[in-house]
C-alpha cells in the first residue's frame, strides 16, 4: 500500500477551502456587495437581520438554505419534507434571532435548529415510507481519463454507499453526512450535534466502520486483485 | 524469550490503537508522534493495513456523494416566511 498517498494528504472533501479554492457558499446583496458564509459581512447580516432587517434575514437564507437542505434531506431521506424542515428551521431561526448570542458561528446555529426540526420529523414519520424519496444519485460526469469498466465500479460504489447511510441509526448517520458529505471540520460538525469533540469522534468513526463493512466487497476487491 | 513476549504486547497494544485511531489519522488530525506510531504499526500488520486501505476508500467515496440541490429551496423559504412572519 502507498502509505504516503494516505497520510501525507489528509482527505479532504472537494469543496474544501484548503482542496478547491474557497467554494463557501456566497451571495450578492441587492446593492451588489458579495457576502460569503462565515465572514464579518456574513456577521454584519446577521445583527442588521437582528434589528428587525427581514430583508438582511432573506440574503441569510440564500446563503444557507441549500446546504442545509443537503443535509437535511440525509435526515428525513424524502425531498418534500426536507424543503418543509428547512422552511420551519428559517422560520423558527427568525424568530428567535434575538436570542442569537454570536459566541458560535451563526450557520453552527441554524443547523443546530435544523438538524433537531429534521429529527423531529423522521421520528414523527417512524417507519412510514417517503413519499418523495431521494432520487438515486446521478451519476457524476464522465471521467473520460476513466475506463467504462472503472465508471461502473464508482456508480456501484456511491449506489451502496447511499443504501449504508441511510441503514445507520441517526445518531451515526448525523456525523458521517455533516463530516464526511458536507465538508464541516470536526470542530464545526461537534457543535452543530451539540457534542463534545472526543465524543463526536468515537460516533463517526463507528460510523464509517460500520459502512466500510456494508461496502466491504466494493473497497477491497481492487486491492485484493 | 522474555523479549518476544513483550514485542507481541506491544504489537497488541499498538494494533488495538490503529484500529480506533484509523478515522483521526485519515482526517489528519493525529499528532506527529501518533502519525508514527500508527504508520509503524500499518507497515508491519496487514490486517490493520487492508482495513486502513478499505476506510480510505470508503471515507473518499463518501466525500464524493456530495450533490448540489437540483433547484434552489430559497425562493420557497422566502414565500413562507413573507407570509407567515
Amino acid at each position: 500500500m502507498d502509505l504516503a498517498a494516505g497520510s501525507a494528504l489528509p482527505l479532504l472533501p472537494t469543496w474544501h477551502p484548503v482542496a478547491n479554492g474557497d467554494p463557501r457558499p456566497h451571495v450578492r446583496t441587492p446593492a451588489g456587495r458579495a457576502v460569503t458564509a462565515g465572514t464579518d459581512a456574513e456577521a454584519h447580516l446577521v445583527r442588521t437581520a437582528q434589528s428587525g432587517d427581514r430583508d438582511a434575514f432573506e440574503q441569510l437564507v440564500r446563503l444557507h438554505a441549500d446546504r442545509l437542505y443537503a443535509v437535511v434531506i440525509r435526515v428525513v431521506g424524502d425531498r418534500h419534507e426536507a424543503e418543509e424542515v428547512v422552511q420551519e428551521t428559517f422560520l423558527r431561526a427568525w424568530r428567535s434571532l434575538g436570542r442569537f448570542e454570536g459566541r458560535s458561528q451563526f450557520f453552527t446555529w441554524l443547523y443546530r435548529i435544523g438538524v433537531n426540526e429534521a429529527k423531529r420529523t423522521y421520528e414523527r414519520r417512524g417507519a412510514r415510507p417517503a413519499s418523495t424519496p431521494l432520487e438515486e444519485a446521478p451519476g457524476q460526469a464522465a471521467d473520460e481519463r476513466h475506463t467504462p469498466h472503472a465508471r461502473a465500479e464508482a456508480q456501484d460504489l456511491r449506489q451502496a454507499l447511499e443504501a449504508a447511510i441511510m441503514e445507520l441509526p441517526m445518531d451515526y448517520r448525523m456525523p458521517l453526512v455533516l463530516r464526511d458529505i458536507e465538508g464541516l471540520s470536526t470542530t464545526q460538525a461537534a457543535a452543530v450535534m451539540d457534542l463534545g469533540e472526543a465524543a463526536f469522534k468515537s460516533r463517526l468513526h463507528r460510523a464509517r466502520l460500520a459502512v466500510r463493512a456494508a461496502v466491504e466487497e466494493l473497497v477491497t476487491q481492487e486491492h485484493d486483485a | 524469550m522474555i523479549r518476544r513476549l513483550l514485542a507481541k504486547r506491544r504489537f497488541m497494544r499498538d494494533h488495538h490503537w490503529t484500529g480506533a485511531h484509523m478515522s483521526d489519522y485519515l482526517d489528519g488530525e493525529l499528532r506527529p508522534e501518533e502519525q508514527s506510531r500508527l504508520e509503524e504499526h500499518v507497515h508491519w500488520c496487514p490486517e490493520c493495513r487492508r482495513m486502513l486501505e478499505s476506510l480510505r476508500r470508503t471515507v473518499k467515496g463518501l466525500m464524493e456523494l456530495r450533490r448540489p440541490a437540483p433547484e434552489s429551496v430559497a425562493p420557497s423559504v422566502i414565500d413562507r416566511l413573507r407570509r407567515e412572519s
